[in-house]
């Protein structure tokens, strides 16, 4: 594994842990301030690809704003990345596809898979840290429940 | 005295008729066994929207009430909808949501079926000749379905009034949106709840809950009067409700919604909405459309559909604004519905036990406000069908299940 291979793993791995803890500050600090974020996922339904989120980094800062303001899941969301497929763009870019299962705990302990997705993260190494410059979730899991206010 | 005691807490509140609903309505199995035979195999269902199935042979198979179901365009271009499951053995049929078929063969014996659930094909047909079966009599159990304003609504009940006598005109706020015949659903998302499915319904009954979400206190309780809303109530219970108001700019990061996106018949700041008994709601929100449906999975759990719908064809990036419109409030990831699923499940967890005896409906507002008046005259509907009074609705029946 190469050094940055490395720094590209430990960059996916800190932005879940962040998002786990709903540090959200955190979890901006590892994004380009041209930051694209979006959830979406296939309907076999209505045979179409859906966008079901989608923020730049302005977007995200005020929903952040917001989040303790919202009725929402009790518990927590748990991230596990897998990282997969690793591909250079260019020199200073690369892009990085990473299978993701999230895992919900109830506040009694009880943990139960919430999502299955994909993140197709685009991530600038022009800079003296690695920078997210997008991440997109494409959801295997359609049937979210209550859903959720947090990003995945 | 503050809290109660047992007994006043069982005790039958002191309030009209109408105005209480008993927590055995949610978790009694007797109960959701008369729903499903006197409600569900009874009323008009809003399966789908007409653009699922725009294609001649398009299909969309969905479940009603734990029945498979299966909506098919014919080659004739009629809309029909048949129980989705095979003459022979019982077996599901067609097990994709939706797709594009002349013919469904069902995967266990290869028996088939034509768009108009016609039985054309039996293996080895001659081993039927003693016992008399002919494939000419073993077609699918065709289900009523009627199209109005664009959406697929079918009935279980051969004997069922017309549609159009059903809904009392209840979509009539609807009919300049809906009626313009452009629309596709544009997203679609379900889940099961741990929820009696009343609970789901409920939330698009009760205008008062609005409390509970910080997106409508901002945009929604201080944009309008309170008695400028006024609810409209039709026969079978559907009931309406318009004069809301939204000023998106007051929550942060959100924008006014632009008059160039404006659907027909629909203000750039109007909220309205139109409940159909017992299980749809149609929201108008300035620039999209939601359609919900709620149908129980077991007394105990529901499945929710929804929907928004957008014109066709419509430039991409004014398709991404409604998109964006949309899951602001809606979705499994908006403001507002994540929040609303978490109340219909707090509320099971509230009656699953019999922690919770009766839950009110008694605001009255003049049908105006936050009045709980559509909400009664759900129950009241309720109470027609079933036989039963929600407050009291065992009646002597045995204990609680």
């Amino acid at each position: 594994m190469s050094v940055v291979s490395n720094e590209l793993r430990e960059l996916v791995h800190r932005s879940c842990f962040a998002l786990d803890r709903e540090d959200f500050s955190e979890f901006l600090s590892y994004c380009a301030p041209g930051f694209q974020y979006r959830i979406s996922a296939y309907s076999p339904e209505i045979r179409k690809q859906m966008i079901w989120f989608d923020q730049d980094y302005g977007g995200l800062e005020s929903m952040f704003e917001m989040v303790s303001q919202h009725l929402k899941r009790l518990g927590t969301l748990f991230r596990h990345p897998s990282m997969g497929i690793i591909d250079r763009v260019s020199d200073t870019e690369m892009k990085i596809v990473t299978s993701v299962l999230i895992v919900d705990t109830d506040p009694n302990g009880r943990s139960k898979l919430f999502a299955a997705a994909r993140y197709t993260d685009t991530i600038d190494l022009s800079g003296s840290d690695p920078r997210l410059t997008a991440r997109f979730v494409n959801l295997e899991t359609r049937d979210l429940g209550v859903g959720s206010h947090i990003p995945l | 005295m503050t809290a109660r005691t047992a007994t006043d807490w069982e005790k039958t509140p002191a309030m009209p008729d109408g105005h209480f609903v008993s927590g055995r309505v949610y978790t009694d199995d007797a109960i959701y066994a008369d729903e499903k035979a006197k409600i569900f195999r009874k009323i008009w269902h809003l399966a789908c929207h007409e653009s699922e199935v725009s294609n001649v042979y398009d299909f969309r198979a969905t479940d009603y009430a734990g029945i498979p179901l299966v909506v098919v365009r014919g080659r004739d271009g009629v809309v029909r909808t048949f129980i989705n499951v095979c003459s022979h053995r019982g077996a599901k049929i067609v097990n994709e949501p939706s797709g594009n078929a002349k013919r469904f063969t069902c995967f266990y014996h290869l028996w088939s079926y034509d768009d108009r659930g016609a039985c054309i094909d039996i293996p080895r047909a001659d081993g039927y000749a003693s016992s008399g079966l002919r494939k000419e009599d073993a077609g699918l159990r065709a289900v009523r379905t009627e199209i109005h304003l664009g959406l697929v609504f079918i009935t279980l009940d051969d004997d069922a009034a017309p549609l159009a006598d059903f809904l009392d005109g209840a979509l009539a706020p609807f009919e300049t949106v809906l009626g313009q015949g452009n629309l596709e659903v544009f997203h679609y998302n379900s889940a099961i709840l741990d929820a009696n499915w009343k609970a789901w319904q409920e939330t698009n009954l009760d205008i008062y809950h609005e409390y509970m979400h910080v997106l409508l206190r901002r945009t929604q309780m201080t944009a309008g009067k309170m008695d400028e809303r006024a609810m409209t109530l039709h026969r079978n219970a559907h009931a309406g409700s318009g004069g809301l108001k939204a000023d998106y700019e007051r929550y942060a990061g959100m924008k006014a919604r632009p008059k160039e996106l404006m659907l027909p018949g629909i203000a750039p700041d109007a909220f309205f909405f139109v409940n159909l008994f017992p299980n749809a709601s149609l929201l108008a929100r300035g620039t999209v459309l939601r359609i919900d449906t709620v149908t129980p999975v077991d007394a105990r759990r529901c499945l929710v559909e929804w929907r928004g719908l957008a014109p066709k064809g419509e430039p991409d990036a004014d398709r991404i604004m409604r998109i964006n419109h949309h899951n602001q409030y809606w979705g499994p990831f908006g403001r507002n519905v994540p929040e609303d699923a978490f109340a219909v499940e707090a509320c099971e967890k509230g009656f699953a036990g019999g922690g919770a005896a009766f839950q009110l409906i008694a605001r009255e507002e003049n049908m105006s406000g936050q009045d709980d008046g559509m909400l009664r005259a759900w129950y009241g509907e309720w109470a027609r069908r079933m036989g039963r009074a929600p407050g009291d609705p065992v009646q002597g029946e045995g204990e609680r299940t």
